[in-house]
């Protein structure tokens, strides 16, 4: 009997093998106006709700600035909140102004063609995606009338029915995500009173006991060694993700009027670059794009790695180039600008309104 | 506290006079005789009759190159004049400036066209004579004194949608005693919009759902004297009730915009004084509606004036000179300010002039110094000169010019908005010149055709900014210029029972930023200002055969871009309605009953949210009237 079915599984492992492999064999590659580049994610004017995605190709020094209107003759109706992609699909998050317009939009990755949406009451305010498998962990701050960010929710996507199967709730407004190890780690808003960084374990979709921090918790991602990196305020926490304890803390000098923001790994994931900024009496924003290494026993901040603050941070995973969202106001272009690790300028690319993140393929 | 105020007499003279007459009290509010040069533009009244259930932005976008920066149906609607921005429109009831004082502008979708008599609309700066705001334009609405001894009218419009508007209007008139007559007005007016729409979205873009209530009262009462005095009181009562997804509890949002308007004027031969309270409220809230943001603005305005004429050589006609001053107390409690109340005085003197020396021509110079706590505007002086090309019974071909300063004084938001609003910005400043030509031609058949061509240049200094790259500070940022050409014509004619007319404009516009403030703004240096189009036209034209009118209005809106630097636009459209009207007669009794196809085309458009407007629509109506003449 135990022999049968190891049997059973050896064959249907094998089976399983030479379907992957004669997928691969006769998968071509794939198809469309959008396969290999840049994807910029566009915030736009909150009331104008003229976000979108922006793409180039990484030879190019100039983009189309709303491919889901090129491919489907209709804006997204919103700001872009976060854009991620599964095998063939993409998912993009779009925030509009008024309650109940929000969704999540699903794409053909290459094409960028509509492939639907599901929007409120599932989902509303959505902030960022992540996605494990079949699924898609969407986090949102729900309707938030009061402004103050007290409630909030993980939505469960099953990707092939295209629906929000589960609700987890994460108190103080849910925002960044990271994953590992069948761990889901849930931020909260720097506008909210969160103090802890929720835990879901993906397998049961059920939150497990959260790491207490002293205020609102940005986990940033996992390190080459294994190890979860979270903002907390003006302190970087390495975290082991087995324990769930902090093994080192690293302050970032903020003088207790800056605030760090942007955090995004290096290809190799040994470094973090992170944006440091501020505000003049003036309302004007000023600071620094820094960079320290994981077994750094404290942030160097003397001299910055650029010296300018940007709306968005990101690595290519496949030339290591720094990108960096620019926006000079939400009623005008932004800009996507390349840096080399060194911080040496490459050039800038002229994308949509509010560029505040990337996705590359 | 005094603030008791005046009228503003019009000593008028003949228009194409050139024997000096004796000088005759006319009743006016503004004192349109000084605005020579510019341009005057009277909405007639059967025009406003058949829009009369409707909001003033329908009559303005159909007969006005005037763009609306529009929300969507029932909501927030702002009037771009000439390229300018919603701040640089006047807006006068009775003469009085009603745009909110903390905003410094006026949600066009709150005032219906039943909440006044007359609607003028006076192009280019004319701050020598309206004051602040009258950058781009002002629009000009008035009571009416009735003549009728009694008239009462009962209405009722069926719109699509399920949205109803209900209207009564009473109208009474009789001599107190040998000297003195009393004559009055009392309306009210009730529109529902419920906005429920087939479907919820049209070409995928969101119709939104929203409802918008809003109720009304307006009272006029004049008194007026055989030795040309009278006394008025006006009173309007506004209340406009705008909701943004009314099912959704947790996410609608509520603005209720209410607004209490009174005045009393007295007049006796060439002084006038009128004073006037307005108080402007503001209500907003989210989610629960039971605890909104409160906000209330009290206006306390005055004006004197007199009246001279002065005789300069003997043989010609005087000039004509008014002076007067303006007193206005703002008293302010916005949650958002950094202090409340605030306070703010601002004092206005004015010095005008007119003067017709010969048949051909008429000019006027005028001067005006405002005064503001805490920092004056400029000296506003304006010169304006009318010439008489060619003066025949059955043609006229006359040449305006006009030069004049213009300022807006900053918001009391912009000067006193916690953290963004700067109690130091400056007002703005601006010249406008403008060109224009009109002729009249005469048949002897009874038709009439005007034609208007209007070259205008029009420089903004320190343009108030809630500048986006500093967190929305206000600044004075920008040098705005706006230029362009506006084409009018304007046809009647008149055969036994048969009435006809068109009435059709075009209008040019290039409206932009000129300096550079940082690195970034060479991207916006040189385009187009956001929701300025650069074409627009309008025609409306009609057929009527006795008492059965058939109207056929067409506005065509040209690209508007939505940012800055040019890079995102909502795409051009054309809107084409149909009005279909009949009266019915018995004896003293009358029944008006109207059809309209809105959007006859189904055309597909979009607001500044980017949510579709509507597509065809129709609107029924029936106004029964008894009327004792």
């Amino acid at each position: 009997m135990k022999m049968k079915k190891q049997l059973a599984s050896s064959l249907a492992i094998a089976f399983l093998t030479l379907a992957v492999w004669s997928c691969n064999q006769s998968d071509p590659a794939p198809k469309g106006d959008y396969v290999s580049g840049v994807f910029v994610m566009n915030e736009g004017n909150f009331t104008n709700n003229n976000g979108g995605i922006s793409y180039f190709a990484r030879e190019n020094n100039t983009a189309t600035a709303d491919i889901f209107a090129a491919a489907n003759g209709t804006v997204l109706k919103g700001g872009v909140q976060d854009y991620t992609a599964s095998e063939q699909q993409g998912i993009i998050l779009v925030d509009n102004s008024t309650a109940g317009q929000d969704k999540v939009q699903f794409v053909e990755r290459y094409t960028f063609k509509d492939e639907g949406t599901i929007g409120a009451p599932d989902i509303e305010n959505p902030r960022e995606v992540i996605i494990v498998g079949r699924k898609a962990y969407v986090s949102c701050w729900g309707t938030n009338s009061d402004l103050k960010y007290t409630t909030g929710y993980i939505a469960v996507i099953d990707l092939t029915t295209k629906k929000v199967t589960k609700k987890i709730n994460v108190a103080d407004g849910p925002e960044n995500l990271a994953y590992a190890n069948g761990k889901l780690y849930v931020g909260t808003t720097l506008w909210g009173a969160g103090n802890k960084l929720a835990i879901i374990n993906i397998n049961s979709d059920e939150a497990t006991s959260p790491i207490t921090t002293s205020g609102a918790a940005n986990p940033v991602g996992i390190d080459a060694n294994g190890k979860l990196w979270v903002n907390v305020g003006d302190k970087m926490l390495r975290i082991n993700t087995e324990t769930n304890v902090t093994e080192a803390t690293l302050a970032i000098a903020t003088e207790g009027t800056k605030t760090p923001g942007n955090f995004t790994f290096s290809n190799d994931l040994k470094s973090i670059f992170f944006v440091l900024s501020w505000y003049d009496s003036a309302g004007k924003e000023h600071g620094g794009t820094y960079k320290f290494s994981i077994t750094d026993t404290q942030i160097a901040m003397v001299t910055p790695l650029i010296p300018r603050p940007f709306y968005g941070l990101a690595v290519d995973p496949t030339q290591g180039l720094l990108y960096a969202g620019v926006s000079p106001s939400y009623t005008q272009a932004g800009y996507a600008v390349r840096y080399r690790a060194d911080g040496s300028l490459v050039d800038s690319v002229k994308v949509g309104i509010a560029p505040s993140g990337f996705f590359f393929q | 506290m005094l603030w008791v105020s005046f009228a503003l007499p019009l000593p008028a003279y003949a228009q194409k006079d050139s024997i000096a007459l004796e000088p005759v009290i006319v009743k006016g509010f503004v004192p349109q005789k000084f605005m020579s040069g510019l341009k005057i533009q009277r909405i007639d009244s059967a025009s406003l009759a058949q829009v009369r259930f409707q909001n003033i932005s329908d009559v303005l976008s159909a007969y006005t190159p005037i763009a609306f920066k529009n929300y969507g149906p029932g909501q927030l609607s702002t009037a771009s004049f000439r390229g300018t921005s919603a701040n640089h429109t006047a807006v006068l009831w009775n003469g009085l400036n009603i745009n909110a004082p903390t905003l410094g502008q006026t949600d066009f979708s709150t005032i219906p066209v039943a909440g006044f008599d007359q609607l003028s609309v006076q192009y280019g700066s004319a701050a020598s004579i309206v004051g602040s705001d009258a950058v781009g334009g002002s629009v000009l609405l008035s009571s009416q004194a009735s003549g009728k001894p009694f008239h009462v009218s009962v209405g009722r419009q069926q719109d699509s949608f399920n949205n109803p508007q209900t209207q009564t209007d009473l109208r009474y008139a009789f001599p107190l005693n040998s000297q003195w007559a009393f004559s009055g007005k009392t309306a009210l007016y009730d529109g529902r919009m419920n906005n429920d729409y087939p479907k919820p979205t049209r070409n995928t873009y969101a119709l939104l759902p929203t409802e918008t209530f809003q109720k009304g009262i307006v009272q006029d009462l004049f008194l007026r004297s055989q030795n040309d005095r009278e006394i008025s009181a006006h009173i309007w009562l506004t209340d406009n009730k705008l909701t943004l997804t009314p099912e959704d509890v947790q996410g609608r949002e509520m603005t209720r915009t209410t607004a209490y308007r009174t005045m009393v004027r007295y007049q006796v031969r060439t002084l006038a004084l009128r004073t006037a309270w307005v108080r402007d409220i503001i209500d907003y809230a989210k989610g629960d509606l039971s605890h909104p943001d409160h906000s209330v603005t009290d206006k306390f305005a005055s004006r004197l004036e007199k009246d001279f004429s002065i005789n300069i050589a003997g043989d010609l006609n005087p000039v004509l000179i008014k002076v007067g001053g303006e007193w206005t107390h703002f008293r302010s409690r916005v949650p958002g300010y950094a202090y409340s109340p605030v306070s703010e005085n601002r004092t206005d003197i004015f010095l005008l002039m007119r003067w017709q020396p010969t048949a051909r021509i008429t000019t006027s110079i005028n001067l005006r110094q405002g005064l503001v706590t805490g920092f004056n505007p400029p000296f506003t002086p304006s010169v304006g000169l009318e010439y008489g090309l060619i003066q025949k019974a059955h043609y006229n071909l006359t040449l305006k010019g006009s030069y004049g300063r213009s300022y807006r004084v900053p918001t009391l938001n912009e000067r006193y908005w916690k953290d963004l609003g700067n109690p130091d910005v400056r007002p703005e400043t601006g010249w406008n010149k403008e060109l224009g030509l009109e002729q009249t031609f005469k048949a002897s058949s009874g038709s009439t055709l005007r034609t208007s061509a209007t070259l205008y240049h029009n420089r903004v200094k320190d343009w108030t900014y809630w500048n986006p790259s500093k967190s929305y500070r206000v600044e004075n940022l920008q040098q705005v210029l706006a230029r362009g050409i506006e084409l009018q014509l304007n046809y009647q004619r008149q055969t036994g029972s048969w009435r006809t007319g068109l009435d059709a404009g075009y209008a040019f516009n290039k409206s932009s930023q000129e300096k550079a403030y940082d690195n970034y703004s060479q991207d916006i240096v040189g385009k187009q200002l956001v929701f300025v189009p650069a074409h627009s036209a309008n025609a409306n034209a009609f057929v009527q055969f006795k008492s059965t009118k058939l109207t056929g209005q067409f506005q065509a809106v040209g690209k508007r871009y939505i940012t800055f630097d040019n890079s995102q636009f909502l795409d051009g459209y054309g809107l084409a309605n149909l009005l279909a009207e009949t009266t019915f007669v018995f004896d003293k009794f009358k029944l008006v009953l109207q059809g309209q196809v809105r959007n006859v085309t189904d055309a597909f458009y979009l607001n500044v949210r980017n949510n579709a407007m509507p597509g065809r629509s129709f609107a029924l109506s029936l106004t029964f009237s008894y009327d004792s003449q």
